[in-house]
């Protein structure tokens, strides 16, 4: 397997993907709309915070524009690549790539890296509104390279995941649905499963004067911990103390990243600890996503190899 | 063995293809005899190649291929020798693409042993692959890119040298006739236009081995001929080309072998010479059409024959047969010296064609 290989392949995705020219409109779209709804929210914020005086309407921007484009952006991402290798098989494209001398490594590895850099480019153009609360000295720069750096590894890993279907499905259109079952699994399904889960850790307690149940979060904090929007909220730095308001509290208030953060990590340490005596949550998360993704990588890179023993179901090779 | 890389190879393009002008040889080829030398001649049934496997374009023995309880391939064999075409002739369904898929390195066969230029594909796919063209009978092309980026493309997925690449991607341009195209979009192109650049894209890295699956299909006959002249032209200068078709009259002339395929086996390795002249296999055989003058007795004159076959009446003649050539021969001769005025004398269809119905014919039958 080699670099040559993997951009050869790589290359060649994008400028076919390029040529089909609806993507710059599409782009085009995707920028004015993203930013300007980003600039309507902080108009917004601005007009109704008039009462409020110890609130920053930066930092509420930042985590509230960040959530947005974090979903956003993965719900664009299995569009980018949950047909790439299905759908060059449809085409008849595949077989003659996979007769060269490259390797079914060197075309896994060249079309993730084009979806994942049209994915960057997607996440991108939407970071001059992010940018804004940096500029006026809201939010540091090193929370900003953070979160941009997490939400392009979720972007990379969707695209890993989305590729891994359609290499194992013989239908495009099977594997856009897979893809975007697995990241409405992400986002929907940990939290709702985490929610179902709670009261069925409640134990009873023999209190002094009666009997009552009480959960234990700490058993199943972890179904939480793959859901991206946890993993890039937990994984924020935490904003700089400021006072401590009535209930002890001392972040900065109005925070959405850091107010995930630390529900997860309350979950995470239970009613007998609170979320500084334990670890942070989304190591475990992202560990786990990466381990999807570089097993979709690895299956995909399996299905494309030459020659092949079994197919997908009722495909032709070519 | 010698990697296929480090054989001095001839331009595979020297012929009548080139541009006059064109001064492109490839370095170091050898000025004269392209062919190969060790190519040895094959009896009626595929003689064994070399012990060391490698006297061949393809050698393979004993596949077998099902895709799940189906059998595609039931213990094929099958020789391809350099410096000829052989034809892969069979009904829809016998396993010709199988082996094609397997041979060009996409689908691995449950069991046999194949060589291709050399390369055991078991355990050297990759080193086969860069002795090996392949065209597939349907296939795709990158609507977005020019005609000259699509080969570009592949002559670095075969990694060829970079500044050799703009020469080689004209030469093959000019091979195939699509010169006049360089620079538009591959989606302009006609069907058969799309067919010659599947055929300029498998010579992209000048393979020994060249396999077609049904390339004839979709071409005019004006790319017909000049289809057959290039795979003519590359036999001559020793590539091993395997061919596959349902255009038997067509095969009859590009092809030196027929390897006859059925239910995944074969059932026959003929040198086309054979198979379509008479002789004492008898497998040359073919029915024969014949007009006269009316009024000579042509009908009774052949009803009185014995060993004519099946005797049909046409409207100023008949058809008889079959008949190899020198039954026909004979037939005439007789016919003239009864008086009959023969204006037309000729064999119906083509002989392989009529060869691969008697044979089908006999498997059938054989098989009930």
């Amino acid at each position: 397997m080699t670099a040559h290989g993997i951009s050869l392949v790589a290359r060649q995705e994008i400028r076919t993907r390029l040529r089909t020219g609806r993507w710059k409109v599409l782009l085009l779209v995707w920028f004015v709309v993203v930013n300007g709804f980003a600039l309507l929210f902080r108009l917004a914020l601005e007009s109704s915070a008039g009462f409020d005086w110890d609130v920053e309407e930066g930092v509420i921007m930042f985590g509230g524009v960040l959530l947005a484009v974090l979903v956003l952006t993965l719900l664009v991402t299995p569009a980018l690549s949950a047909q790439t290798i299905n759908g060059d098989r449809e085409r008849g494209t595949l077989a003659t790539l996979q007769v060269t001398r490259l390797t079914a490594g060197e075309i896994a590895l060249g079309k993730l890296a084009a979806a994942w850099g049209t994915g960057l480019v997607v996440l991108g153009l939407t970071l001059p509104s992010l940018f804004l609360p940096v500029v006026e000295g809201a939010i540091g720069i090193g929370r900003f390279v953070v979160v941009v750096i997490v939400v392009a590894l979720l972007v990379g890993i969707v695209c890993a995941i989305s590729q891994g279907w359609s290499a194992l499905l013989a239908r495009s259109i099977t594997s856009v649905l897979m893809s975007y079952m697995t990241v409405f699994g992400l986002l929907v399904v940990t939290p709702l499963l985490f929610t179902l889960a709670v009261p069925l850790t409640a134990q009873p307690v023999d209190g002094r004067y009666r009997s009552y149940s009480e959960e234990h979060t700490e058993y199943v904090w972890w179904l939480l911990a793959p859901n991206p929007v946890v993993i890039l909220a937990d994984a924020t730095p935490r904003l700089p103390e400021r006072g401590v308001d009535h209930i002890g509290r001392s972040a900065a208030d109005a925070d959405p990243l850091g107010d995930i953060g630390r529900s997860v990590r309350d979950a995470r340490a239970g009613d007998d600890g609170d979320e500084e005596s334990v670890g942070p949550v989304w190591p475990y998360g992202l560990g786990f996503n990466l381990v999807l993704a570089g097993g979709a990588v690895w299956v995909s890179a399996r299905r494309l190899r030459a020659p092949a023993r079994t197919l997908p179901e009722g495909i032709r090779v070519a | 063995m010698a990697e296929p890389n480090a054989v001095p190879r001839q331009e595979l393009i020297s012929t009548a293809w080139t541009e006059p002008s064109s001064p492109y040889q490839a370095p170091g080829s050898p000025g004269g005899t392209p062919g190969s030398p060790h190519w040895a001649p094959v009896g009626p049934h595929g003689a064994p190649g070399g012990p060391d496997g490698g006297e061949h374009g393809i050698e393979a023995r004993g596949v077998f291929r099902a895709f799940g309880t189906v059998p595609a391939l039931r213990g094929l064999d099958l020789t391809v020798p350099y410096g000829q075409v052989t034809a892969l002739v069979g009904a829809n369904g016998a396993g010709k693409t199988t082996l094609l898929l397997i041979l060009a390195t996409l689908l691995a066969p449950d069991a046999g042993r194949i060589s291709v230029a050399g390369h055991d594909l078991s355990t050297h796919p990759e080193q086969a692959r860069s002795a090996l063209g392949w065209m597939p009978d349907t296939f795709g092309v990158y609507d977005q890119l020019t005609v000259d980026e699509y080969l570009a493309f592949f002559a670095d997925a075969y990694r060829l040298p970079k500044g050799e690449k703009p020469r080689r991607v004209r030469a093959l341009l000019s091979l195939v006739h699509l010169e006049d195209q360089l620079g538009r979009p591959v989606h302009g192109l006609s069907r058969g236009q799309k067919q010659r650049l599947g055929v300029a894209r498998a010579l992209v890295h000048r393979p020994r081995v060249l396999l077609l699956d049904e390339p004839a299909s979709g071409l005019d006959p004006r790319s017909r001929v000049e289809l057959r002249d290039l795979l003519r032209s590359l036999a001559a200068e020793g590539v091993a080309v395997l061919v596959s078709s349902h255009i038997l009259s067509e095969l009859e002339e590009i092809a030196d072998r027929v390897v006859l395929v059925d239910h995944g086996q074969t059932v026959g390795e003929h040198r086309m010479a054979d198979l379509v002249a008479s002789g004492p296999n008898g497998m040359g055989r073919a029915r024969w059409r014949i007009r006269a003058m009316e009024g000579d007795g042509l009908a009774a004159r052949l009803a009185a024959r014995p060993g004519l076959g099946e005797v049909g009446d046409l409207p100023g003649g008949a058809e008889v047969g079959p008949l190899t050539e020198n039954e026909a021969a004979d037939l005439l001769a007789a016919l003239i010296a009864e008086g009959v005025r023969v204006v037309a004398f000729g064999p119906v269809g083509s002989a392989l064609e009529s060869a691969y119905l008697a044979m089908t014919e006999n498997m059938t039958q054989s098989r009930r």
